[in-house]
């Protein structure tokens, strides 16, 4: 053929002929230099792929593989090539469902390519975005992103890759596939695929076992099942497939921008969940062996290596075989076989099981002749069969064994694999959804915990806080009683003395007594202790207010003595002598005429006053309590007055610092009117180069303000006096009339054109809002947005509401905006919006996703609306929508003057 | 800090950055790169911009430059389209 024989000299051709060449098949290349040669060579090479292909299968219509869609186109040759197998199997789908099928792999190929690639629509489907956009899970973005979704990964067993692996040019196979696909008449065509899709792993697993990529693995691997599936089952396992290249794509950037994606993982897991299971199960029965090898590898850590490798062999097969035709194809099924007896190694671990996997499904798909590979694709499906014999009793994981046994057929009649691989399904199905369920789930908590953490930081501090709270006040109270308590008790000590009395008592007996005869020792301790209760007594009904009379006199005490016993009067004076010598307190003490008198000896004694007076229980403690009650109240007393003082200094300093900051502000609008009144004059030489200051206050301010700023025009006004070297004051004469006035003096040709740089203004969009940057629709009703401000360069205690302002204005059309909140400690810059329903938030979303405010890029991201009730309850009752405070539009000034539409954005 | 992260370094001096600095290429693959001619990042966003922003052409000629595989070529190609995105 003219195209195989132009394919086996690429390497012949001039840089024009290349050009010309891709221009030939609606290509259009860029140019072709030194390091873009080889790329071009390759897309050449699987373009003339894809033209044998359409050729040998007779046209069928689906040539429409576009050489530019390289992605789904890819994905959706599998699907179809799968498809296409099945049928031949026997399954009996119906052409047109094929091409039904086709559909999401062409929606694939869309959203995967790029609005930029032309799509080829297979076979008359076109209805790619509808169906894909119902899958459209996207991509997995980069590892930052915490969905690195363990549903792409589970369920497409690196999808992703498949996609990219479809980058890798897998034209040409997907092309004959395709092609093979549309048809459901020829069988052969369908084995064609099938055949094609075994030999070229073989081939290509062994040529891409460098490939780390995993993408062609998963693919072929869908690929294989989609052949030998059903029309309906493909597509489910389509659908997936291709969503598997465009998921990868919208899913990254639905990571991007979709707080919501991790927690719509939820809702989504689900169905995804389901949808993969479904596609799983149905994979199983298609293909039972790569199916189950997917998910498994899937799994496993490295499954994106695995799939890769395997897809990578998948690739590099559909390369060789494209390149070389069915001489390659054949080598490569012998290739394939021959690697398939060498041996089972793990299927999580290297590609080569998967490989055997698929090349064991080449066995069963192998169906009748294929046109110009049969010869081969027997002997190889004979050696294949073989090798899975011999592959069913290797160490392949659980499902394999099983599969693998049921699927060897001893024919390669196409109706047997085909039941059995049914068979097949019900068991692995299972095994697979399970497996995938618990594989996922962890997974899908992931997206989760991390917006859980993003919150849970603000959770942790109002709980703790609260409860803390309580702690603190708990403890506070019982400190204060316990001391309380103790200074009752020890209140209530002091009027009890009388053990200590005795105690004292006895010590300056000992000593003093010495003199005394013994006899008298008696007599005196009793008489004293007589004397000192008496005296207590009488003191302690003094203090607690039931009589008035403290001390006792020397005769009443003699009188009180004589009544208790004749003995006790000879005794008092001596007593009365011992007490004076005794410097010690005894309880007793005795007081003369006057307080300060010094008593010399017993004569000057005239009172005798007890120093322990002897309180009731109760007197005692209603004393304490007194006492404890006016000293707390003297220290609560110092204590609010230290508040206030505190406050009032605070208020003052705020006040102040208000003053001056709105004294500056004054300055600096004088300045400018002055600078601006000087460059008026500069041009117009009619106007005077001085301005008069109050003409210059009455056109800053306001008539009704001027009351009020009367204080922070004069400190103004001293200030330019005093600090402002640019301009003079002077005196003139105007109209007959004394004025002071302004002269702005520096020369203007100074560098007092300072660039105004603008702040917090929009200032445009960086991007249009398609399809592959945002969602497709709005997902809930609460948005994150992203990199608003910088918090440490914000000044002020207000610029929180500039921002407000800012997104409510770039809003203004859209009046479902109910509660904003501005993260002032964010380092991210984020503000918090929530709107009445999705449609606003979408609305929203569009006109400030991707905007350039004060030249930071704007993001913006879905949330969770409970979440978002939960770090801001107070926004469950908004409900009525927000405006902004004025209608200047401030922020929007500079859009209005580039674009003349003040509030309408571009955007999807 | 590799270029275009998230779009938060949109813009950012492209410049004089060597081309390890971009999203995806490490140090294994920047020689490489190196070692071909591509030393500093906007080289490589030319290569991008010469294949016409196609990402598939970039992914083939990113891995025959480099061996790069496919999610550092995706992660490499997010770059330079959200460049020209913004900028373009």
């Amino acid at each position: 053929m003219a195209a195989a024989a132009a394919a086996s000299g690429p390497q012949q051709l001039s840089d024009e002929e290349l050009f010309s060449q891709l221009r030939r098949y609606g290509l259009s290349p860029g140019p072709v230099t030194e390091s873009t040669r080889p790329v071009y060579l390759k897309k050449l090479k699987k373009l003339r792929e894809e033209e044998q292909q359409q050729h040998r299968s007779g046209g069928r219509g689906s040539k429409t593989r576009n050489s530019n869609n390289n992605n789904t186109a890819a994905a959706a040759v599998a699907a179809a090539g799968p498809a296409a197998a099945a049928v031949g199997m026997g399954v009996r789908p119906v052409s047109g469902d094929l091409s039904y099928l086709r559909t999401p792999g062409g929606l694939g190929r869309i959203s995967v390519s790029g609005p930029e690639s032309p799509l080829g629509g297979p076979g008359g489907a076109s209805t790619a975005p509808v169906a894909g956009s119902k899958v459209l899970l996207g991509f997995s973005s980069d590892e930052s992103d915490v969905e690195a979704s363990p549903r792409d990964q589970a369920g497409g067993g690196g999808r992703r890759d498949r996609a990219a692996l479809q980058y890798r040019g897998l034209k040409a196979p997907p092309a004959p596939l395709a092609a093979s696909e549309v048809t459901n008449s020829n069988s052969a065509e369908r084995r064609k695929p099938h055949s094609w899709w075994g030999a070229r792993r073989p081939a290509g697993l062994e040529l891409q076992t460098p490939l780390k990529d995993g993408a062609a693995e998963d693919e072929e691997e869908e690929g294989e099942d989609g052949e030998e599936r059903d029309p309906e089952a493909e597509e489910p396992l389509w659908a997936s497939r291709a969503v598997n290249g465009s998921r990868l794509l919208p899913y990254s950037c639905r990571e991007n921008y979709s707080d919501s994606e991790e927690e719509e993982d939820d809702d989504v897991a689900p169905t995804r969940q389901v949808l993969k299971d479904d596609s799983l199960s149905r994979h199983r029965p298609r293909r039972s062996h790569s199916k189950s090898l997917s998910p498994l590898t899937a799994k496993s850590a490295g499954s994106r290596l695995e799939t890769s490798v395997q897809g990578g062999g998948g690739l590099a097969m559909n390369d060789r075989a494209a390149a070389a035709g069915s001489l390659d194809r054949s080598r490569n099924l012998e290739e394939a076989a021959a690697e398939l007896g060498g041996g089972c190694d793990q299927v999580d671990c290297s590609p080569i099981p998967r490989y055997r996997v698929s090349a064991k499904k080449l066995a069963p798909l192998l169906p009748p002749p294929l046109p110009d590979m049969d010869s081969t694709l027997d002997s190889s499906t004979g050696s294949l069969l073989k090798t899975n014999n011999h592959i069913g009793g290797g160490a392949f994981n659980v499902d394999s064994p099983r599969i693998y046994s049921n699927s060897l057929p001893p024919s390669p009649a196409v109706a047997t694999p085909a039941s059995l691989r049914i068979n097949h399904a019900n068991h692995t199905g299972a095994n697979h959804t399970y497996l995938k369920n618990a594989y996922s789930k962890p997974k899908l908590s992931e997206p989760e915990e991390e917006l859980l953490q993003q919150f849970k930081r603000e959770e942790v501090s109002p709980t703790g806080s609260f409860s803390a709270h309580y702690l603190s006040m708990f403890l506070l109270t019982a400190a204060c009683l316990f001391f309380l308590i103790l200074g009752l008790t020890y209140l209530g000590m002091r009027g009890t003395g009388i053990s200590e009395d005795g105690g004292l008592i006895k010590n300056p007996f000992d000593e003093t007594f010495g003199k005394i005869q013994e006899s008298e020792k008696n007599l005196m301790m009793s008489t004293l202790y007589r004397l000192h209760d008496r005296l207590a007594q009488l003191a302690g009904d003094h203090e607690c207010g039931s009589s008035s009379q403290r001390t006792l006199s020397v005769q009443e005490a003699a009188a009180y003595l004589k009544d208790l016993g004749p003995e006790y009067e000879h005794i008092f004076n001596t007593s009365l002598q011992w007490i004076l010598e005794n410097g010690k307190d005894v309880g007793i003490r005795c007081v003369g005429y006057s307080p300060e008198e010094e008593l010399k000896n017993i004569t000057d004694v005239q009172f005798l006053q007890s120093t322990r007076p002897q309180m009731s229980f109760w007197c005692r403690f209603r004393r304490a309590f007194i006492t404890v009650t006016h000293r707390l109240l003297l220290l609560c007393l110092g204590v609010v007055m230290v508040c206030v003082v505190l406050r009032y200094m605070k208020y003052r300093w705020t006040k102040e610092e208000e003053e001056s900051r709105q004294m500056y502000d004054m300055v600096v609008k004088i300045i400018d009117v002055l600078r601006s009144h000087n460059e008026a004059c500069q041009e117009n030489k009619d106007l005077q180069p001085y301005m008069p200051i109050p003409h210059v206050r009455d056109s800053l301010i306001q008539p009704h303000d001027r009351k009020k700023m009367k204080k922070v025009w004069d400190r103004a006004v001293d200030f330019l006096a005093a600090n402002e070297s640019r301009v003079r004051t002077e005196t003139r004469r105007i109209g007959g009339a004394d004025f002071l006035v302004w002269r702005w003096i520096q020369p203007s040709a100074s560098c007092d054109k300072i660039l105004v740089i603008p702040s917090k203004v929009w200032q445009g969009q960086a991007f249009h809002l398609d399809r592959r940057n945002s969602p497709p629709n709005s997902l809930t009703p609460c948005l994150k947005i992203r990199n608003m401000f910088d918090p440490v360069m914000e000044i002020g205690d207000q610029w929180h509401l500039a921002i407000q302002e800012a997104i409510l204005e770039k809003c203004s059309d859209n009046d479902g905006i109910v509660h904003i909140a501005v993260d002032k400690n964010s380092r991210e810059g984020c503000v918090y919006v929530k709107c009445l329903s999705p449609e606003y938030a979408g609305k929203a979303f569009k006109a400030l996703h991707g905007s350039w405010f004060d030249g930071k890029l704007v993001t913006v991201k879905y949330l969770r609306l409970d979440r978002y009730h939960h770090r801001f309850p107070q926004a469950l009752t908004c409900n009525t929508p927000l405006k902004p405070s004025n209608k200047h539009m401030n922020s929007m000034s500079h859009l209005r003057l580039r674009t003349g539409l003040a509030n309408s954005q571009g955007g999807s | 800090v590799s270029l275009c992260q998230k779009g938060r370094e949109i813009g950012r001096a492209y410049g004089g950055k060597p081309v390890g600095s971009l999203a995806g290429i490490g140090e294994v693959l920047g020689k490489k790169l190196e070692e071909r001619g591509f030393d500093k990042a906007y080289v490589v966003l030319g290569q991008f911009l010469v294949l016409k922003k196609d990402e598939d052409l970039f992914w083939e000629w990113l891995k025959d430059t480099c061996g790069a595989n496919a999610k550092q070529s995706r992660d490499c190609f997010g770059c330079p389209q959200e460049w020209c995105d913004a900028f373009l």
